[in-house]
């Protein structure tokens, strides 16, 4: 196995504070590697950061073996990288089509978009029912679903999903979790940010914990689960 | 100017300071035209045939002469701030050198008048730019330093001692103030055609004033001198008053009836810029129509005082009209205002520009037979106070002041008065809460501050201030036309305001001396005036939005700073569309101080 | 009954004029929440674009004939008024992306008056009024008891026309979406993939284009024109903005005819005569934003920036 993506002693600061200071971690093709840790640890930055909107102060960001710390956002995304942000933010004023369009905004071949565009429908039915509905109306479930699907549309080699299970009922989560593993078997790598540790640690390949801006402590998905310090600080037992 | 830092090489920083220093000496010494310049010699003797003896330096000679040995000095010698001093330093001898090469090489034959031509040479003007250029290059090797703090008392002492101490540096520092400001005011004399050079040797003059003022910042003295006559305010006011009082002796050289005149037009728009800057600077609110109550105010005090034009048929004493128009004024600022309760700052603009649109047209349509309409209103008569008529020459302690001193003096009082009110509005609940609503509405709403009256009452001390500058303006001019008051007046009141700083008082009255003394003095420029404000506007808010007298007790709200107890969303957004710029930027330099 | 028909033509023509103007007004504050004032110097400086064609670029044989000389001078003038848009977007906007609000509104008035000055001190002789070409027919179209000059139909035919093209071009197609997106949620639409700069630069452009187009129509309806046309149609334009609710292209039309339609009747039965008629627009400006601060068509959280 290759490393798709490679994070490297990554810094991150907004201003005079520091909200990532030290983070490392590889995320292998075909794997899905999960994040966890306490809010404001800095996991969200650090995807804000792998996708561009935010600029490291220090470290590096390799994605394929090449360096992606200095790319505008829109590069970024064409390399093959997709981020479905926290708190989802679908487009409310735009259709589930306008909304799954924009996500395949970089790409040319109309046929595929369609292609893919079904498959979405496919995988979250519901969608398709209301492609025409704006997307503000929906539930934050469903809205979850357009941000995955959305990320989805540009074909991504690495799909970032930050906090799918925000918000959501347990039913709708497993929902949401059982479609991460049917994305990774269709060979999407996937980097997973959740709070939902245990749930989170169950799903993935790779898990690290993320704490007070670096990574601590990282190891196999299971074993993590098995750790007693992870199980103490973010499994309540 | 971190994105230069690093330029040049640390070890060139010295040679660098010390050829810059070294050719600006030598500027001072060099003759700077080859050619006679068609109005006369350039003044200072720096033309060719008059250039008879290199050590007989007036004028920006002598000034560049300062600068270079300064510059030599202070750079073998070690000096807190030294970077700082060097820069301004460099500043101060380029701008010197730019005005006057421009000038020579415009006026006397292009590029040959300030280089060599017909056998003679005379380099002065480029020598005075490169070495200007070296000493700013110097500067941007690294990071500047630290402006050094001083202490309050320099020999230690306490109690009585310590304040009695302080008391001799404010009268010095406030006589440097005296000096400084007449100086500039007389700098190149009257403008126009009684004399063609007032222009160039005014600008240049600037240069040096900027060069000095920018040094002894660097060294941390104006700092002090703030902090001093912060703390001693009162004693402070009274030195500052004094000093104002002494602007039309004759010793001053500033005691002439067109210096008097000059000044007082300045003061009165000083009161004015200190009024939109309660408005603009402290409470965030732009108002393009601010001149119109200034306008409201004029008209007022004109009918009521018993012009001939007027059809009110009033004629009330000034102090009663001048409350009555401030009043006034007042209650149309209340009423433009409240707007504000229900829409936000970039609307408002559009309000206030609208009123002041409807303002000036009403006037020239002569609305209700107050304003004359486009004759005006001739004719108000003289401010008369213990039978004595404004505009008459007095004789005070044996010294005879020219005429207009007295509305000077009146003007000096009134502009001390507002500073005192702005300065006490500034620090009180009211002030907090203006400052609050300019930060963050929503937030300032959510800590129980009434944000609508805030607003309200804001538009309401400034448009009075405006209000009762009008009623001076027009006794003083005796004339009360619309044309006074249009669009274009805002804007360069609101030019005066940002370029001074905004939410300072030294900052809207330097500003307003600026923008009002430079027509002044470059009348050939009158016609570029309003293009070079509006371009000024354009490059203050890119390159130094926090004016030339920042507030330093607030994070300058303009110059995008982060304030502690911001909520991290707007700094996530800063640091995001930071990041968005620099995308452009090519490769990245590690984020450090943007400011 | 013929008077207020005639009045009412008027207004359609002013209320066609400022609505290209506001659709440029209501695009740029919808994705970067500027109110940029200078908009309604790129008017200005288009219609004199399209006057220096005619004067220097176009030969005189061809002059008379319409169908040649209006197609030059409207080219002329957009050119003139994309290339200064861009410009300014590029220069003084765009370093202040990240400023508080105050800054960009103030840059805008600065880059308004140097415009205004600009042409006055440089276009020659343009520190007087200047007279502009009726290229077009030169008519009076006759609907009965009201005439209306055939230039000035042209400007209503145009300005509806272009209207319903901008909001199709920006519902339908790629770059729309685009815009639609970055002004809804610019980081999630970088997300997407969407270069931001290249969408404001967009925004401009066609903010421009409508400017310029409308500057060139303008002129040539209105015969003469000065410096600060720009400044007086514009704060229009900007009011027909908020009436129809900023942000929204259709608000910003209707807003437009309305305002034109306040204007001419205004000055026609309210004391004061024309004399005070643009009082009245500034009347229900203030009206509208105390009572109704999301315009007739805009969507509540908007105004609240």
């Amino acid at each position: 196995m290759t490393a798709l993506l490679e994070v490297d002693d990554l810094s991150v600061a907004y201003g005079a504070i520091e909200a990532v200071r030290s983070v490392s971690f590889v995320v292998e093709e075909g794997q899905i590697v999960c994040l966890i840790g306490a809010n404001g640890a800095g996991k969200t930055t650090t995807l804000r950061t792998i996708s561009g909107l935010l600029r490291p102060r220090a470290g590096d960001i390799r994605f394929d073996g090449k360096s992606i710390a200095k790319e505008p956002a829109h590069v970024i995304l064409s390399r093959g990288v997709a981020h479905s942000p926290e708190g989802r933010r679908v487009f409310a004023r735009m259709s589930v089509e306008e909304n799954l369009l924009l996500g395949a905004y970089t790409r040319k071949d109309e046929a595929g978009v369609r292609t893919d565009m079904n498959r979405v429908y496919e995988l979250f039915p519901v969608l398709g029912e209301r492609k025409q509905q704006k997307a503000g109306l929906f539930s934050g479930g469903e809205q979850q679903m357009l941000a995955i699907g959305r990320a989805m549309m540009s074909k991504p080699r690495l799909l970032m999903l930050d906090e799918p299970s925000m918000g959501l009922s347990p039913i709708m989560t497993q929902l949401i979790f059982d479609t991460i593993k049917e994305l990774q078997q269709q060979g999407t790598t996937i980097l997973l940010v959740e709070q939902n540790a245990l749930a989170a640690l169950a799903l993935s390949d790779r898990g690290y914990v993320v704490d007070l801006g670096q990574t601590t402590l990282e190891g196999p998905g299971h074993d993590l689960l098995a750790d007693e310090r992870v199980r103490a600080a973010y499994l309540g037992q | 100017m971190s994105r230069f830092t690093g330029l040049i090489p640390l070890a060139l920083v010295r040679p660098f300071n010390a050829l810059g220093g070294l050719l600006l000496l030598v500027a001072a010494m060099l003759p700077w035209a080859t050619f006679l310049l068609n109005d006369g010699p350039f003044p200072e003797k720096s033309t060719l045939q008059y250039f008879d003896a290199p050590f007989e330096l007036t004028g920006f000679r002598w000034h560049l002469l300062v600068f270079g040995v300064v510059a030599l000095v202070t750079t073998f010698v070690p000096l807190r701030g030294k970077d700082r001093v060097l820069r301004a330093l460099g500043w101060g001898g380029l701008v010197i050198g730019l005005v006057c090469g421009y000038f020579i090489a415009e006026n006397g034959g292009g590029f040959g008048a300030i280089t060599a031509a017909d056998g003679a040479s005379a380099f002065g003007s480029v020598v005075a730019v490169l070495g200007g250029l070296l000493l700013i290059l110097g500067s941007m090797a690294k990071p500047l330093d630290e402006i050094p703090e001083w202490p309050t008392s320099l020999f230690g002492l306490t109690g009585m001692a310590a304040r009695l101490e302080a008391y001799a540096y404010l009268i010095v520092a406030f006589a440097g103030v005296l000096w400084l400001v007449t100086q500039t005011l007389t700098a190149g004399g009257i403008g126009g055609a009684a004399f063609p050079y007032a222009g160039p040797i005014f600008l240049a003059f600037l240069g040096f004033a900027g060069g000095l003022l920018g040094a002894l910042h660097g060294i941390g003295l104006t700092r002090w001198v703030s902090h001093l006559s912060e703390k001693h305010r009162a004693f402070s006011i009274i030195v500052l008053l004094a000093c104002a009082f002494l602007l039309p002796f004759p010793f001053t050289g500033a005691g002439s009836q067109y210096w008097m005149q000059v000044a007082a037009v300045i003061g009165v728009y000083a009161a004015t810029a200190i009024g939109l800057n309660i408005v603009v600077g402290l409470a965030g609110l732009l108002d393009l129509g601010y001149v119109a109550f200034m306008g409201i105010g004029a008209f007022v005090a004109a009918n009521l005082s018993g012009a001939v034009a007027s059809q009110v048929g009033l004629d009330l004493p000034f102090p009663v009209a001048a409350l009555i128009a401030a009043v006034i004024a007042g209650i149309f600022g209340a009423i433009v205002g409240s707007p504000t309760l229900r829409v936000r700052g970039d609307y408002l603009a559009i309000v206030t520009l609208a009123f002041g649109e409807i303002f000036t047209r009403a006037a020239q349509n002569n609305i209700g037979e107050l304003t004359g309409g486009a004759s005006a209103i001739p004719g108000v008569p003289q401010v008369t106070m213990f039978g004595t008529a404004f505009n008459e020459k007095i004789t005070l302690f044996g010294a005879e002041l020219p005429s207009g001193v007295l509305y000077y003096f009146m003007i000096v009082l009134v502009v001390g008065a507002i500073m005192a009110v702005f300065a006490n509005l500034k620090n009180s609940r009211m002030g907090r809460a203006w400052i609050a609503i300019r930060e963050d509405e929503d937030a300032a709403r959510a800590m129980g501050i009434r944000t609508g009256k805030a607003k309200i009452l804001a538009f309401l001390v400034g448009a009075m201030l405006a209000g009762l500058a009008g009623a001076i303006f027009v006794h003083k001019l005796g004339t009360a036309s619309y044309d006074s008051f249009k669009f274009l007046e805002s804007v360069t009141l609101l030019a005066a305001v940002i370029l001074g700083g905004m939410g300072t008082i030294p900052g809207a009255v330097l500003g307003a001396s600026l923008l009002f003394v430079l027509p002044e003095k470059l009348r050939e420029f009158d016609d570029f005036r309003l293009f070079f404000f509006g371009l000024a506007l354009v490059f203050i808010m890119r390159f130094r939005p926090q004016g030339l007298v920042p507030d330093r007790h607030r994070r300058a709200e303009l110059a995008g700073e982060t304030a502690e107890g911001k909520p991290i969303e707007t700094e996530e957004e800063q640091a995001v569309l930071e990041h968005e710029e620099r995308g452009h930027a090519g490769p990245s330099a590690p984020k450090e101080d943007r400011a | 009954m013929t008077t207020l028909l005639q009045q009412i033509a008027n207004g359609l023509v002013l209320g066609a004029t400022i609505g290209l103007i506001a659709l440029g007004y209501t695009m740029v504050y919808g994705i970067i929440q500027l109110i940029n004032f200078a908009h309604g110097e790129v008017f200005m400086v288009g219609a004199f674009g399209g006057l220096a064609v005619y004067r220097w670029v176009l030969p005189e044989s061809v002059r008379g004939d319409w169908y040649i000389s209006l197609p030059a001078m409207l080219v002329g003038g957009v050119v003139v008024a994309v290339v200064i848009a861009v410009l300014m977007e590029r220069f003084a906007y765009r370093p202040l992306r990240n400023a508080p609000r105050l800054a960009p509104l103030i840059t805008a008035l600065g880059v308004s008056v140097a415009l205004q000055e600009a042409i006055r001190l440089w276009f020659p002789n343009a520190d007087a009024a200047q007279p502009f070409p009726r290229v077009f027919i030169d008519a009076q179209v006759r609907l009965g008891d009201v005439s209306i000059p055939a230039s000035g139909l042209l400007l209503i035919v145009v300005s509806v026309i272009l209207a319903v093209l901008l909001q199709t071009y920006i519902s339908r197609s790629r770059m729309g979406r685009a815009m639609r997106a970055t002004s809804q949620d610019r980081d999630t639409a970088r997300l997407m993939g969407v270069n931001p700069d290249r969408v404001i630069v967009l925004t401009f452009v066609l903010g421009a284009t409508l400017a310029g187009i409308a500057g060139v129509l303008y002129g040539s309806f209105i015969t003469n024109v000065d410096n600060s046309i720009g400044f007086q149609n514009g704060i229009f334009a900007f009011t027909a903005a908020v009436l129809g609710g900023i942000g929204s292209l259709r608000g910003a039309v209707i807003g437009a005819f309305i305002i034109g339609l306040i204007k001419s009747l205004g000055g026609q039965y309210m004391p004061g005569g024309t004399q005070y008629d643009y009082v009245w627009i500034f009347v229900v400006l203030i009206l509208v934003l105390v009572f109704r601060p999301q315009g007739l068509f805009g969507e509540a959280e908007r105004v609240r920036a």
